[in-house]
């Protein structure tokens, strides 16, 4: 069935060879000759991108975190086999101190640049400056940062004003790669409180890189490709590939049929349903894995409409009248689990909460008492798009018959992303659906942009929970959390998912394990929880 | 007589049934289209009672192939497709019969007053058609649909909006030519009013070529809204729409009975319209049914 199945890497790999041979032969050489034709060895990747621009300090998505960390080394990053354990990067050395204010990292002597150049303390001083003053989505990643050291030749010191114990998880995500401060400068590139305004250099970052990670940028053309070539300077292993190619690949059945026929060597949306069909394909591997990403809806009361989710009972019957176990069942063939709080399962503090759980009687009992014995009729915006293998559109098909059921009417209009961001940015929507995948390994994030804080995420915006859009109780837990480590921040953590969850206004619907699929022959693909996938640690069986 | 100097297909709309034999109204492709016309439009007003499940609910396991249980198999959702496609009819053929219906209303009176009065009402008019037909009608349709916001009555609007001008150019060259005609003239004579011998005189001349154009456009008409809801334009979830199924099915092409069954119904009916229109034209040509 699939003789033809060849992946492109071997097809350049005879091309090569065939070219090797024919030079030989033109110039007459021996086959004794010294010359040997070197494998060029060719990744592509099938992928749906969500990339609007490559400046490692303005990009904020999930593609943005694969590129990132192929082209940015970070200062550490998340050891492959255990998440929770942080492995030395650029830094050779990384330290707190004791109230977590103060963070010491100490640079490897070996850590150059893809132009050869040294990886010195006054680039990471400039990178994480640029970041928080560039002012961009992953700029809340440095909040709370007062000032950055460069005591030697070698030294960066990290200061906080307040105790914050996710930082060295933080340091480790994508977004915060360290760039060549001296080539990045000569092309507007600015790190100065005004660089929201005086940084010219997005559009340079779009046709070049100034990292120190396995890859370069080679080409990047929008909706269509990212190609990536290997650094020849890499301090580290260099890499197996010699170049990789994310190609847009919008649906899950498209990158199905280009694995299955070998023009894609890995496939990274590949839906559930689609394992059925690559269960006889020898020459592709498949596995389910379990991920921390997860689609959630979430109910804004403050938003245009929303005036009957202000009563937590409302929010509370709408959480009992989905049927969630059905929902892991549809849309994910069952590849999927439950989820309690916004704080994802296998992150700390997400250990104690209970999962959500279908219960119709309750749910009427709860409008009925909310003043709703015949329900209402709501409006929700949200993306079409489908996150991490789950359709929202069909999501929110399920949800609207369960609600159906309890006699709340949920009038859908999906729309393109930019459309729902412009929504979401304007008059808001009652409900909607969305996705989120973890920045780094620190259970913070999921506080300060799902909790009631002051400048949480959007959802704050429109959250008005009883006519407060803040719950102090989350302010204090996070400030308490971040000055604590061990057993005491797990048990904050695990009080602050139950916070999150008795707000009743972020609802996970599906924790969706990863589908990966790729050519037998590869080795290396792994879900990262700060990175999505480690280009550089992909390689091929010998 | 001045027949001879008529457009083919002008005549009185009333006499439409007395031209022709009856053959021509009876050839195997028009039985083909009133017998699947027929049966679309018996199922649209009787689908509560043909389909045998509710088209929003789930009804069975998800992605089933068609079975003696569920036809045309179920969806991604686990909702019967043959329930789902009958119901489409429900939506598919009113919308595109009242596109049609105001398409031709809006089209004939602009186009028989810029015929009638010529002069800068003519030309008013006609630059606005001008300028509307010279964008291709699906991005059109799309840009004032994806402005409006998607829903299948802002489908209905862009779809008047793109295809009125259509019957504006056709009743404004019927127009010009009939109002050269004798008894036209002698209306004028004995003093009629403008609007009077417009459409007492003029209009009710100009009809048979509107109507065999409305019946082939009906088929377009129930592409365009099928098309605007394939891109997301249209009708909304869970609409049972036919555009809007085959987009569901284009995402589980290894399930092709989901996107094949809306796109069989459309097949059929869009082919049955066409032999229709087709047979129409045949039948009404004055020239034709000389011979």
């Amino acid at each position: 069935m699939h003789t033809k199945q060849r992946s492109t890497r071997f097809k350049w790999r005879s091309l090569v060879a065939m070219a090797a041979t024919a030079t030989l032969l033109l110039t007459g050489c021996s086959v004794g000759a010294a010359t040997t034709a070197v494998a060029k060895h060719d990744l592509v990747i099938a992928r749906a991108m969500d990339l609007t621009t490559l400046d490692p300090d303005r990009g904020y998505c999930d593609t943005c975190q694969i590129v990132f960390t192929a082209l940015y080394d970070r200062l550490v990053i998340v050891s492959p086999e255990d998440s929770k354990t942080l492995q030395p990067g650029l830094a050779s050395t990384f330290t707190a101190n004791a109230d977590n204010t103060q963070f010491t990292f100490g640079l490897d002597p070996a850590a150059t640049f893809s132009d050869a150049s040294p990886v010195e303390p006054k680039d990471v001083k400039w990178s994480l400056e640029r970041l928080a003053n560039i002012k961009g989505s992953a700029s809340y990643l440095l909040a709370g940062m007062s000032s950055i050291d460069t005591p030697d030749a070698k030294t960066v010191v990290v200061n906080f004003a307040a105790p914050n114990s996710a930082f060295l998880a933080i340091v480790a995500a994508s977004y915060l790669g360290i760039v060549n401060s001296d080539v990045a400068s000569e092309h507007g590139a600015s790190a100065a409180a005004d660089a929201s305004t005086a940084d010219t250099a997005e559009d340079w970052f779009l046709s070049n890189s100034a990292g120190s990670g396995p890859y370069i940028l080679d080409s990047y053309t929008a909706n269509s490709a990212v190609k990536l070539t290997a650094n020849p300077n890499y301090w580290r292993t260099k890499p197996t590939f010699d170049t990789v190619t994310l190609k847009e690949v919008t649906d899950s059945s498209s990158q199905l049929q280009q694995l299955q026929q070998g023009d894609v060597d890995i496939a990274m949306q590949i839906s559930p349903d689609a394992l059925d069909q690559l269960k006889n394909t020898p020459t592709v591997t498949t596995a389910a894995v379990d991920s921390f990403n997860y689609t959630y809806i979430a109910l804004m009361p403050g938003a245009e409409g929303g005036a009957p989710l202000a009563d937590v009972r409302v929010r509370e019957a709408i959480k009992d009248a989905i049927d969630y176990d059905n929902i892991v069942k549809t849309l994910v063939a069952g590849y999927g689990k439950l989820q309690g709080s916004p704080i994802p399962n296998g992150f700390e503090g997400s250990e104690k909460v209970a999962l959500p759980s279908y219960d119709v009687t309750k749910a009427k009992a709860l409008l009925a008492e909310a003043g709703y014995p015949d329900g209402f009729t709501i409006s929700s915006t949200y993306p079409k798009i489908v996150a991490y293998g789950v359709d929202l559109d069909l999501q929110m098909q399920a949800i609207q018959q369960n609600l159906a059921s309890v006699g709340i009417t949920l009038e859908l209009t999906p729309v393109d992303f930019s459309q729902w961001a412009d929504v979401i940015g304007g008059k808001g929507t009652p409900i909607t659906a969305v996705y989120f995948a973890p920045d780094h390994t620190d259970s913070s994030q999921y506080v300060q942009y799902f909790g009631l804080i002051p400048n949480g995420g959007y959802v704050a915006n429109f959250a008005s929970l009883a006519g407060k859009t803040v719950n102090q109780a989350e302010v204090d837990g996070l400030t308490t959390a971040l000055a604590q480590t061990g057993a005491e921040r797990t048990a904050s953590y695990q009080a602050l998912a139950q916070l999150m969850a008795d707000d009743v206004n972020i609802l996970p619907i599906v924790n969706p394990q990863l589908i990966m699929a790729h050519a037998s022959d590869i080795t290396g693909v792994t879900y990262s929880p700060c990175c999505n996938v480690d280009l550089g640690a992909l390689g091929l069986t010998k | 007589m001045t027949a001879i100097s008529l457009p083919s297909l002008a005549g009185n709309a009333r006499d439409l049934w007395k031209r022709g034999s009856a053959s021509a109204w009876l050839r195997p492709p028009m039985i083909f289209g009133y017998v699947v016309l027929a049966f679309w439009i018996v199922a649209a007003v009787g689908v509560q009672w043909i389909a045998p499940y509710d088209p929003i609910k789930q009804v069975g396991e998800r992605l089933l192939a068609p079975s003696g249980t569920h036809w045309f198999g179920t969806d991604a959702l686990g909702r019967d497709v043959f329930s789902r496609t009958l119901y489409g009819a429900r939506y598919s053929l009113p919308i595109a019969a009242v596109a049609i219906v105001v398409s031709v209303t809006i089209g004939s009176v602009l186009g028989a007053v810029a015929g009638y009065f010529g002069g800068w009402v003519d030309a008013v008019i006609m630059r606005i058609a001008d300028m509307t037909m010279a964008f291709p009608a699906i991005l059109l349709a799309m840009a004032v649909a994806a402005s409006l916001g998607p829903g299948l009555n802002n489908a209905l609007i862009a779809i008047v909006i793109v295809w009125w001008p259509i019957y504006a150019r056709l009743m404004r060259g019927q127009v010009l030519s009939i109002k050269q005609r004798e008894h036209v003239e002698s209306a004028v004579a004995i003093g009629a009013s403008g609007p009077r011998i417009l459409f007492r005189h003029i209009v009710p001349q100009s009809l048979t070529p509107i109507l065999v154009n409305a019946t082939m456009d009906l088929g377009q008409v129930i592409l365009l809204v099928a098309s605007l809801s394939f891109l997301g334009l249209g009708a909304l979830p869970p609409t049972p729409e036919w555009g809007a199924m085959i987009t569901d099915g284009a995402k589980n092409f290894y399930q092709p009975w989901i996107a094949a069954a809306p796109g069989f119904a459309m097949l059929t009916i869009v082919l049955a319209i066409n032999f229709i229109g087709d047979g129409l034209r045949d039948a009404l040509d004055v020239k034709a049914t000389r011979r």
